[in-house]
């Protein structure tokens, strides 16, 4: 193991080997010490109910260890970020469509311990329908290598299925396979003003479209000023198609039914991805998809005088909403107003951070799994915010 | 198995709908998978859901371990009952609801496939994974065994469809997994119940997302003089970055096989190989492609490339390719339908190994196949009752096997492990990696009653130094 310094109360030793994260499990096993699991540590300040724990750094156990451009599939350590596997693949023409909101320093694996996505999940789904496999150090001190490097598998049970989205809570994610594409020929950003309005007249648009987006984003109109998009205070629908040269002709030609489209820059993907508001809170609040206008007029008007930013994912049926600075208790009272949704808490001070309800039986199931894979509650404790 | 438990049974589902005499039970001795009989101590058919609750707790109460089936169709044996009881939900037939607006339906288990995609087309909707038995098998033992289909290339495998399932635990317990809204929060318990080939539970409710209809469609059929070259055209079209709908293989054998059929296709007889592709989505960039697609075949060496000029003849096309096997079957006895997948670039490489197996083994292996993943199905028909034919397949097959994992590949894309991979689970996967599997069957099956001896080799199952696997508050 290399050694580098690490703050005072820290372990020092840098990790750079699946042997090193079993080694330093099972020291802490020994130990009997909770372990707080990090990738690059962009969202170590989230606020999660996480208990008091050592940090573990996985950012240098990263390097592509098998990419081979025609499978379209590619291994890497879980401290690989996303921005070096965008920089290997694009050399070939391939991306990992993957657009986590964040830094784009993040790493593999806490994309897929966290199951991260963003506005191109509306074409090529979310770490769930993306991961082939990977290998873990459970909380049990065992390595394990599910699922496999082919882009079809049904060989035993899914436990790479459970392994994406647990938070780590299960076991220390070292290597992820994931299946690639090739990148369009074409990528084209549109924007779209809508009417104030306008939320459910787009969504109804866009299910009639026959030219299927690769992402279709409803920006707010403080969130598309921000982004530097000329909208006169309207919200905005961002639609990124890509393809050929005549499909994509024929989608910006199709888009005029909508509305007149503005030039959006091209850094407006990235930017969304970043947006920051200046305060202590982003949450995502989802209902089926039928519901997203509903759902998008009852928030907006929930949020809009706290001078929030919003967008929504529309074929999902997700809002995304990023709060500037406030007091705890204004927070508390904003989020008491949302209408009734999934939500799913990104970044919040810990006083409100929300309680993860589930019905017994499947808390039950939950529990039952958690134990199998990490008996001694040492991984990432609490920070599902299981109640 | 006592009279008592079958009248017991009997009083919740009725007595014709328990089966225990082994003529009646004669037909639930197999599945698809050739070479298995196992006959149940007795078959239970309940016609509800609250029939199907009702049944699972009694045997709860009792004790007795149960297998769960659907059509039957499943090619791994998963369905076999070995003196234990065989219960069948295929008489859950109730399309709950279709919901257009969301693009989903809720369905009972014992749904047929073809027959949801049926009912959603009046919507312009369809439910993409299309197992080539989709007018058999149902949406239940489709959740079971995550099955795929030819338009899995494009449109993903049964576990991209699947929004939620109400699950009833072998302990008799209800639960939802997954979740209706756009996220879900918490472990992806629904992403371990699929494919879970009935260890975990039984799938009351099904709620799928509906792929809408492509707005156009082209199916090409490209032929080949070498497997080789059809198999490097495969590789070409994918480094391309075309995700066609479906991109299907064939080679002679099975060509001729079809061409003798009442399913002839008009495939062309002396090819050595033909490429089914088909493209969809709009329609416009739809011809470019296609063209791109006939290029890419050309120049891997194709000797012709036709265009299905309508809605018929690509009908045509695909009947011939989804009843292959049942072509197949007319020639012999049996017919063994092997399920691999290898890395797409080894495909060449690892084809013309399996026919190498298959010649220093005396059988004859043919390929019809999901090419564009990688998902192999080579296929021997034989004589399962010759004890010597039945060792040269057998041998032929575990050879193959370890070729494809050799070649960086997996032992089943989407027919399961079931009974007929177990040997190769362990060639696979560590035993640490199995014993985590087990532990995780005893999270949702304490008592390992569901599909007894299935998918994890028992031996396996005393590796696993994690915790007890008892459920905490179960």
């Amino acid at each position: 193991m290399a050694r580098r310094a690490r703050g005072a109360g820290e372990r020092v030793s840098a990790i750079t080997s699946t042997a090193d994260v079993a080694a330093r499990l099972a020291d802490a096993r020994a130990r009997r010490t909770p372990l707080r699991i990090a990738g690059a540590g962009t969202w170590l300040d989230a606020g999660r109910p996480c208990g008091p724990a050592e940090r573990v750094n996985l950012d240098a156990l990263r390097g592509i260890v098998e990419y081979e451009p025609g499978d379209l599939t590619l291994t890497a350590r879980a401290g690989t970020s996303l921005a070096e596997i965008e920089r290997v693949t694009a050399g070939h023409g391939q991306w990992l469509p993957l657009d986590a909101f964040g830094d784009v320093g993040g790493t593999l694996g806490a994309t897929v311990a966290t199951a991260s996505s963003g506005p191109l999940a509306t074409a090529f789904g979310t770490p769930r329908n993306q991961v082939l496999g990977c290998e873990v150090v459970t909380g049990a001190g065992e390595v394990i290598r599910v699922g496999g490097r082919v882009v079809k598998n049904v060989a035993g049970f899914d436990v790479t299925r459970l392994m994406t989205g647990a938070w780590g809570t299960l076991g220390v994610i070292t290597e992820v396979s994931v299946r690639l594409r090739a990148k369009p020929a074409v990528d084209e950003t549109i924007a779209v003003p809508l009417p104030p309005d306008g939320a459910a007249h787009a969504q109804r648009w866009l299910r009639a479209s026959p030219l299927p987006a690769m992402a279709a984003e409803l920006v707010s109109p403080a969130l598309a000023k921000r982004l530097g998009i000329a909208a006169p205070n309207a919200p905005v629908l961002l639609l990124r198609f890509g393809g050929n040269e005549t499909f994509v002709r024929a989608a910006r030609h199709a888009v005029t039914a909508l509305g007149d489209s503005l030039p959006a820059p091209a850094t407006v993907w990235s930017a969304l991805r970043g947006v920051d508001g200046g305060g202590t809170c982003t949450f995502r609040l989802s209902g089926a998809p039928a519901r997203l206008a509903e759902l998008w007029t009852a928030t907006t008007r929930v949020i809009q005088d706290a001078g929030a930013l919003a967008h929504a994912t529309v074929s999902r049926g997700v809002i995304r909403c990023v709060l500037p600075a406030m007091p705890d208790d204004a927070l508390r009272t904003l989020l008491g107003a949302l209408p009734p949704a999934t939500r799913i808490m990104e970044r919040a001070p810990a006083s409100c951070w929300d309680p993860q309800p589930a019905d017994r039986a499947t808390a039950s199931l939950a529990d039952g799994v958690r134990r199998v894979f990490d008996p001694d509650g040492l991984l990432n404790p609490g920070i599902l915010g299981i109640t | 198995m006592t009279p008592d438990v079958a009248a017991r049974l009997a009083r919740i589902v009725g007595e014709r709908r328990v089966l225990v005499r082994a003529g009646e039970l004669r037909a639930y001795e197999s599945d698809g998978l050739p070479g298995y009989q196992q006959r149940p101590s007795l078959a239970v058919f309940p016609g509800t859901r609250d029939e199907v609750v009702e049944v699972v707790r009694l045997l709860a109460e009792l004790g007795l371990p149960f297998v769960a089936r659907g059509a039957g169709t499943g090619l791994s044996g998963g369905a076999l009952a070995d003196d234990v009881v065989l219960l069948g939900l295929h008489r859950l037939t109730r399309i709950v609801e279709i919901d257009a607006e969301n693009a989903r339906a809720v369905v009972e288990p014992g749904v047929v496939n073809a027959k949801l995609t049926l009912a959603a087309s009046a919507y312009g909707l369809h439910y993409a994974p299309d197992p080539s038995s989709q007018t058999a098998c149902t949406i239940g033992g489709n959740v079971a065994e995550n099955a795929g289909g030819p338009h899995c290339l494009k449109y993903g495998v049964t576990l991209d469809h699947v929004v939620s399932v109400t699950a009833l635990l072998p302990s008799g317990e209800i639960v939802v997994l997954g979740n209706d809204d756009g996220e879900q929060r918490g472990y992806d318990l629904l992403g371990a119940f699929i494919g879970s080939e009935g260890c975990f539970g039984v799938a009351l409710d099904v709620t799928v997302s509906l792929a809408r209809d492509p707005q156009a469609v082209r199916t090409l059929l490209a032929d080949f003089s070498s497997v080789d070259a059809a198999a490097h055209a495969v590789s070409g079209i994918i480094a391309a970055g075309i995700v066609p709908a479906a991109l299907e293989m064939m080679d002679t054998a099975a060509i001729q096989a079809v061409e003798a059929s009442i399913y002839a296709a008009g495939y062309p007889t002396d090819a050595a190989a033909i490429l089914l592709i088909e493209l969809d989505g709009a329609a416009a960039g739809i011809d470019d492609d296609a063209a791109r697609v006939e290029q890419l075949c050309r120049s891997a060496g194709a000797r012709n490339v036709r265009s299905a000029s309508d809605a018929a003849e690509r009908a045509r096309l695909w009947q011939g390719r989804k009843k292959a096997f049942g072509a197949m079957g007319r020639i012999s006895p049996h017919l063994v339908v092997q399920d691999a997948v290898v890395p797409r670039t080894k495909l060449p490489a690892v084809l013309a190994e399996i026919q190498a197996i298959g010649q220093r083994h005396g059988v004859n292996v043919c390929n019809v196949f999901h090419a564009g993943d990688g998902n192999l199905h080579p296929n021997i028909g034989y004589d399962s009752s010759d004890p010597v034919q039945a060792k040269q397949v057998h041998d032929a097959m575990t050879e193959v096997m370890a070729a494809c994992i050799a070649a960086g590949g997996t032992i089943t894309g989407e027919h399961g492990v079931g009974l007929d991979k177990l040997p190769y689970m362990d060639e696979l996967f560590t035993p640490a990696t199995l014993g985590a599997m087990c532990a995780l069957r005893a999270v949702f099956d304490p008592a390992r009653r569901a599909n007894p001896g299935k998918v994890v080799p028992v031996h396996s199952c005393r590796e696993w130094h994690g915790a007890p696997a008892a459920r905490a508050s179960a």
